[in-house]
C-alpha cells in the first residue's frame, strides 16, 4: 500500500501546546518529526494513529548546544543537522562521524535523533554510542520534567520508557573530557546495521563497550581484561536471531570482530 | 552503402535532457481525463481455493465505483499469456501464489480504492503449497495447474518443450550431441558440482502501470511495456478483438530490464475500464510489482570432462529452473538457459537437460541476461575449477578451447561472428591477470535477437528531413539515439534533420519485441531497408523528369543537377507531400540462420575479501563490448556498465528469500540492488570493434553480454582468494565467511606442505 489511512494532524507552535495534546490524546497520537520510521509504517499499515502531533514547527526544538559540562541536542534536530553541526564535530566527533553514515541522505535529512530513540528500531546506530557516552534523553509531560539514562530508556523492540503522555524534549551528553577517546564501528550491507560496536575510553580507564543492532536494545560488555576479553564477552553477552542479515552463530562471530576492531580503532 | 558518418559518434542522447531536468513524461505522468483508479485485492497465502469475496463492505464506500473479479466480467477470458494462456488478469477459481490479484476495486481516487480494497474479504481453502522447484517436480507435490495449460502456438516459441508437459512442469528443454558417457570414460579430469542463482527482482525506477479505456470500439493502453506489440496480442485474445482495434501507447519507460517485456498489469486496467466504461488506471507500488515478476532462480548440476592437456571433451547439465505460478516467459528462458550454459567452446558431447517448474511463488520471466547469467555462473565456474586441477591458467584454458570466428557452437546455428579469444585477451590484459590476486573473468556467447521480424516505415518530408516510426521501445538505453543516427546515415541527412517516432501500436510499424539486444541490429537493418525504398521512390520521381537519377547524400543527382529529396518531392506534388519507404526483415535470406547475431560477453572484476567478515568489495570492473561497430560508443559503454552492474548485485546481495511460503524481503529496503556507493573504484570499459555484426555497418546488439560473466567472475575470484569457489550466489558476508571458515584447513594443509 501506498496510501496513509486517514488520521488529524495537528502542528502544536510551542512545546506547552505539544505536552497538552499528548495529554489529551494519549496512545490515539504519535509524535511526529522526521517521520522516517513512522510514516513507512503507517504506509504499511504495521501502525495506526487517528492523531499526529507535529512537532517540527516548534521553534528552538531543534538547537544543538553546549549547556554546562554537556551537549544538548533539542528533539528535532536531524541526523544531518548533527553531522554538519561545528558544536558536536568539536566536543563528541564519534556522534559528528556516526551521525554522517546513518541510512542515506534524504533519510538523515529528515530523520531525527530523538525519533530515532523514540521509535525503538532496534537495527540502528545512534543508541550504542549514546549508552557508552553516558546520554541521557529529556523527557516532557503535563506532570513535568524527568531525565533519563538512554541505557533505560530503551526498552526492547519498538518499545521505550517514553509515556504515552510524554515527548522527549533533548538528548544530552556529557562532553567528553579531552583524553577521552570514542568510537563507533559498524558492519552493514543491509538498510540497516547488522552490529553497531561504541567504545569509549574516559581518561585511562578501561573502555566502556556497548554493542548494538543486534539485539532488541544495546548490550553493555561487561569486561576489564583487554581486548580478547571484550571480544569474548560480547560474543557471549549478545542474544542474536537469524534474519536477513545473517544467522545467529554469523552474527555473534561478527560481534566479536568489530568489538575487536573498534577497541584497536580506539587504541590506535 | 557509403561509411556511415553520423553512427560511430557519442552524440548526446535525444532523451537525456528531459528526463534529467523531470520534463520527461512517462504513462503515470499522462493526464487522461475522467480517470479511475483501481487497486488489486491480493492473495494473503499461496495456494488456496477461493471460496467466496465479499465486496459489499468496499462497495459500500464512497467513492468505489465497482469491484470486479473474474467472475463480474464473464464471459470475458481474464487469462493472458504469450507461450502459454495460463495467467488469469484476476485470479478464477484459486489463487496460485501470495501477492497475486483476487479482485479489482475501481474508485473516483486512489486513496478510496486503497481503502476499499482492504475492506475486500476473501474466503480460502488452504491447499497445499509448494515453492522449492525440485519439490514441484517431485511425485506427489501439490498440482497448480490441474488443466496443463498448453501453448499459443506462436512461431518464435516453438522451442520451448511443449510436448510431454505434465505435473508441475512449465517447460522443458534438452540439447544433446555425441556420446557424452564415452567422452566422460577418456576423460583424465571431471569437474562436477552443484550451482545455484538466486531468484531476483529486476528493480526499475518506475513500477507497472496502465492506463486503459474503451473509445469508439477500441481499446486504447497508455503503459510501461518492452513489447507494445505483444501487449496488443495479448489483449486483442483477451477481449476477442481485432489487432486493429486494440492500441498500446508506451511514452518514457522507466527502466524495463526484461521486466516489462510481455503483458504484465495491462489486462488489470483493461478489464477495470471494460466493467465501468471509465479510463482506469492501475499503478502498482515497488512491493507490488515484486509480487508481479521476478527473475527464474536455477539450481544447475554441471559435468564437465577434459583431458589432460586440458581440451574440454563434453560437458553435462541438468538444470531445474524455479518458474512461479503462471508461464509467462519463463518457457523461452528455458530454452535460452539450456543454450547458454555450456558457453562458446568446442565439444565432443553435450547434454543440456533444463526443466522449468511451476511453484507457488511470484510467476518468473525475462530478466536481463535471459538464462545467461544462471547457466554461466557452472559453465564458468568449472573452466576455473579445471584449470586449477590441471595446473593450467584459466586464461590459457579457455583460449585452447574457444570456438574461433565462424565456427558452430551449436550445430545448424549460425556460427560464432566474434573473436572471443581477442576479447578474452583484452579482457585479461586490463584485469592484470596474473600479476595480481583476486581476478575473476569469463566468456559467454548468447543466442540474441530473438525472432527476426522488425518493420519500419520511413518518411521523407517536403523540406528534405525524415522521420521513421518504429515499434522499439525506448526504455532508456538509448534507442531513439541510435536509430536516429541510423536514420541520418541511411538517407545521408545530418542528425538535425530526422526525427524517430516510438511505441504506438496505432501509429508505427510493426516491431515483435524490444528485447534480446536486438534493437541497434535488427530495427537498424528494417530502417535501413526502408531508406532504401525511400530513396528508391524518390529516384522514381525524379526519373518522370530527368533522364539520369543517380543517388547522392541527402537526395539525387538528376541529369547532372543535385536535388535534394525535399526538391524532388516538391517539384512531384506541386505543393505539400511526403514519400514513404517500408522496410521488413525477417526470417529469410541472411536472416535464415538462428540467431541473428551472437551477444559476446566479456567480463571480469578484481575484488578483495575481508575473511573476518566475509565482506567483498570490487576494486575493478572491466567489460569488453564486441559490438561489431558502435553506432554510439557511449551508449556501448552505458549499456555495458549497467548489464555488469546489475549482476554485481546478483553476485552480491540480491535474492528474493522466501520463509516457508512467504517472500521475507518484498521490498527495497530489505532486498538489496547495487547503489552507487558499490560501484567499483576502477571501471575499464573497452570496445571491440571488428565489423563483424549483421547489423547496420558491422554492428551487434549490447546491453546484455557484460552481465553475462560477472556472477561467475566474481565467484571466480572470491574463491581464488579463499582457496575454495563459491558455487551459490548470491555472495553474503555470511556465504563468504562460511567458506573462507571451510577452505582454511585445506589452506593450511597447502601451507604445510608448500
Amino acid at each position: 500500500m501506498q496510501i496513509l489511512s486517514d488520521f488529524q494532524l495537528h502542528r502544536p507552535a510551542s512545546l506547552d501546546e505539544a505536552v497538552q495534546l499528548r495529554s489529551e490524546l494519549g496512545d490515539g497520537a504519535a509524535l511526529y518529526a522526521g517521520g522516517t520510521e513512522l510514516l513507512l509504517a503507517l504506509k504499511m499499515g504495521v501502525l495506526e494513529y487517528e492523531h499526529l502531533i507535529d512537532v517540527k514547527r516548534i521553534p528552538g526544538l531543534n538547537a544543538i548546544e553546549v549547556q554546562g559540562a554537556a551537549l544538548r541536542i533539542g528533539a528535532t534536530a536531524t541526523h544531518r543537522d548533527i553531522e554538519t553541526s561545528p558544536l558536536v564535530a568539536e566536543h563528541v566527533p564519534a556522534l559528528s562521524k556516526l551521525a554522517r553514515h546513518v541510512a542515506n541522505v534524504r533519510v538523515r535529512a529528515a530523520g531525527t535523533l530523538a525519533g530515532n530513540l523514540a521509535f525503538g528500531e532496534p537495527h540502528a546506530d545512534p543508541a550504542a554510542l549514546l549508552v557508552a557516552l553516558g546520554a541521557t534523553v529529556e523527557l516532557l509531560s503535563s506532570g513535568g520534567r524527568r531525565s533519563l539514562p538512554v541505557e533505560q530508556f530503551a526498552v526492547g523492540a519498538y518499545e521505550t520508557e517514553l509515556g504515552e503522555d510524554e515527548l522527549i524534549e533533548a538528548v544530552v551528553v556529557p562532553l567528553p573530557t579531552a583524553q577521552t577517546r570514542a568510537t563507533y564501528l559498524k558492519f552493514q550491507v543491509l538498510e540497516r546495521p547488522t552490529v553497531g560496536v561504541a567504545a569509549v575510553a574516559r581518561d585511562g580507564d578501561a573502555p566502556t563497550v556497548v554493542v548494538g543492532a543486534v539485539d532488541e536494545k544495546p548490550v553493555r560488555i561487561e569486561a576489564s581484561d583487554g581486548v580478547e576479553d571484550y571480544v569474548n564477552a560480547a560474543r557471549d553477552a549478545v542474544d542474536p536471531v537469524d534474519d536477513l542479515s545473517g544467522s545467529a552463530e554469523y552474527k555473534r562471530h561478527l560481534t566479536g570482530v568489530i568489538v575487536r576492531r573498534a577497541l584497536e580503532a580506539l587504541a590506535a | 552503402m557509403a561509411e556511415p558518418s553520423v553512427s560511430g559518434t557519442s552524440i548526446p542522447r535525444l532523451d537525456g535532457p528531459a528526463k534529467v531536468m523531470g520534463r520527461a513524461k512517462y504513462a503515470l505522468d499522462l493526464d487522461i481525463p475522467g480517470a479511475a483508479h483501481g487497486v488489486a485485492v491480493r492473495a494473503d497465502r499461496a495456494h488456496a481455493r477461493i471460496i467466496g469475496v465479499d465486496a459489499s463492505k468496499a462497495e459500500a464506500l464512497p467513492g468505489v465505483i465497482a469491484v470486479v473479479t473474474a467472475a463480474s466480467v464473464a464471459p470475458i477470458d481474464v487469462r493472458f499469456g504469450h507461450i502459454s494462456r495460463d495467467h488469469p488478469a484476476l485470479a478464477v477459481d484459486k489463487v496460485r501464489y501470495a501477492g497475486e490479484p483476487v479482485a479489482l476495486v475501481v474508485a473516483e481516487t486512489r486513496r478510496a480504492a486503497e481503502k476499499a480494497a482492504r475492506l475486500v474479504r476473501v474466503t480460502y481453502e488452504d491447499l497445499p503449497a509448494v515453492i522449492d522447484a525440485e519439490d514441484a517436480l517431485a511425485d506427489g507435490a501439490p498440482l497448480l495447474h490441474e488443466v496443463h495449460p498448453g501453448r499459443t502456438g506462436d512461431e518464435g516459441f516453438h522451442n520451448t518443450g511443449a510436448d510431454a508437459l505434465e505435473g508441475n512442469l512449465c517447460a522443458a528443454n534438452l540439447i544433446e550431441w555425441g556420446d557424452l558417457e564415452a567422452e566422460l570414460a577418456a576423460a583424465d579430469v571431471v569437474v562436477e558440482g552443484e550451482y545455484r542463482y538466486p531468484m531476483l527482482y529486476g528493480y526499475a525506477m518506475e513500477p507497472y502501470n496502465a492506463t486503459a479505456l474503451f473509445e469508439e470500439g477500441t481499446l486504447t493502453v497508455y503503459t510501461t511495456a518492452q513489447h507494445p506489440y505483444m501487449v496488443r496480442d495479448d489483449l486483442a485474445r483477451m477481449f476477442a478483438l481485432p489487432l486493429a482495434r486494440v492500441r498500446v501507447v508506451v511514452p518514457y519507460v522507466g527502466g524495463g530490464y526484461g521486466t516489462k517485456s510481455y503483458t504484465k498489469v495491462e489486462p488489470l486496467a483493461a478489464l477495470g475500464a471494460y466493467a465501468t466504461g471509465r479510463p482506469v488506471r492501475v499503478a502498482l507500488s515497488v512491493e507490488e510489482a515484486i509480487f508481479t515478476t521476478r527473475s527464474d532462480g536455477a539450481v544447475i548440476r554441471a559435468r564437465s570432462a577434459f583431458k589432460s592437456d586440458g581440451t574440454l571433451l563434453a560437458r553435462d547439465f541438468d538444470i531445474v529452473m524455479n518458474s512461479g505460478a503462471y508461464s509467462d516467459n519463463s518457457p523461452l528462458v528455458c530454452a535460452k538457459l539450456a543454450a547458454r550454459a555450456f558457453g562458446p567452446y568446442r565439444l565432443n558431447a553435450l547434454r543440456v537437460r533444463c526443466r522449468s517448474a511451476f511453484t507457488n511463488t511470484t510467476p518468473a520471466s525475462s530478466l536481463r541476461g535471459f538464462g545467461a547469467p544462471q547457466g554461466n555462473l557452472a559453465g564458468e565456474l568449472q573452466m576455473d575449477e579445471a584449470a586449477d586441477r590441471l595446473g593450467i591458467d584459466a586464461r590459457e584454458l579457455r583460449l585452447l578451447n574457444v570456438v574461433r570466428p565462424g565456427e558452430e557452437i551449436l550445430p545448424g546455428k549460425r556460427g560464432i561472428d566474434a573473436d572471443l579469444a581477442a576479447d578474452l585477451e583484452l579482457l585479461t590484459e586490463s584485469l592484470g591477470w596474473g600479476e595480481r590476486e583476486g581476478v575473476g573473468f569469463g566468456l559467454a556467447a548468447s543466442d540474441a535477437g530473438a525472432h527476426p521480424t522488425s518493420t519500419a516505415l520511413v518518411r521523407i518530408h517536403g523540406d528534405g528531413s525524415a522521420s521513421c516510426a518504429i515499434g522499439a521501445t525506448e526504455l532508456g538505453q538509448g534507442s531513439r539515439t541510435v536509430l536516429s543516427q541510423i536514420l541520418a546515415d541511411g538517407l545521408g541527412l545530418p542528425f538535425e534533420k530526422v526525427s524517430i517516432v516510438q511505441s504506438d501500436t496505432g501509429v508505427v510499424a510493426y516491431e515483435r519485441t524490444t528485447g534480446a539486444s536486438r534493437t541497434t541490429t535488427l530495427v537498424g537493418r528494417s530502417l535501413l531497408a526502408a531508406c532504401d525504398d525511400a530513396r528508391r521512390r524518390i529516384r522514381e520521381l525524379a526519373a518522370e523528369y530527368a533522364a539520369d537519377v543517380q543517388d547522392a547524400p541527402g537526395g539525387v543527382v538528376a541529369d547532372g543537377e543535385h536535388l535534394s529529396y525535399g526538391a524532388v518531392i516538391r517539384k512531384w506534388f506541386g505543393s505539400g507531400g511526403e514519400v514513404v519507404g517500408v522496410g521488413a526483415i525477417r526470417r529469410h535470406g541472411e536472416f535464415e540462420k538462428l540467431p541473428p547475431f551472437w551477444e559476446i560477453g566479456a567480463s571480469g572484476v578484481a575484488v578483495s575479501v575481508d575473511e573476518e567478515t566475509g565482506r567483498v568489495v570490487v576494486e575493478q570492473l572491466t567489460t569488453v563490448g564486441d559490438v561489431g561497430f558502435a553506432i554510439n560508443p557511449l551508449l556501448v559503454h552505458g549499456q555495458d556498465l549497467g548489464a555488469a552492474t546489475m549482476t554485481l548485485g546478483a553476485a552480491l546481495s540480491e535474492e528474493l528469500v522466501y520463509d516457508g511460503t512467504t517472500l521475507s524481503n518484498p521490498n527495497v529496503v530489505e532486498y538489496r540492488v547495487p547503489r552507487v556507493s558499490d560501484m567499483p573504484a576502477k571501471i575499464d570499459q573497452i570496445l571491440a570493434e571488428r565489423r563483424d555484426g549483421i547489423g547496420p555497418f558491422g554492428a551487434k546488439g549490447g546491453g546484455e553480454g557484460a552481465g553475462n560473466t560477472i556472477g561467475a567472475a566474481v565467484a571466480a575470484a572470491v574463491g581464488r582468494l579463499l582457496g575454495r569457489y563459491p558455487r551459490e550466489l548470491p555472495l553474503t558476508p555470511e556465504r563468504v565467511w562460511r567458506l573462507a571458515q571451510e577452505a582454511a584447513p585445506d589452506r593450511e594443509t597447502e601451507a604445510v606442505r608448500g
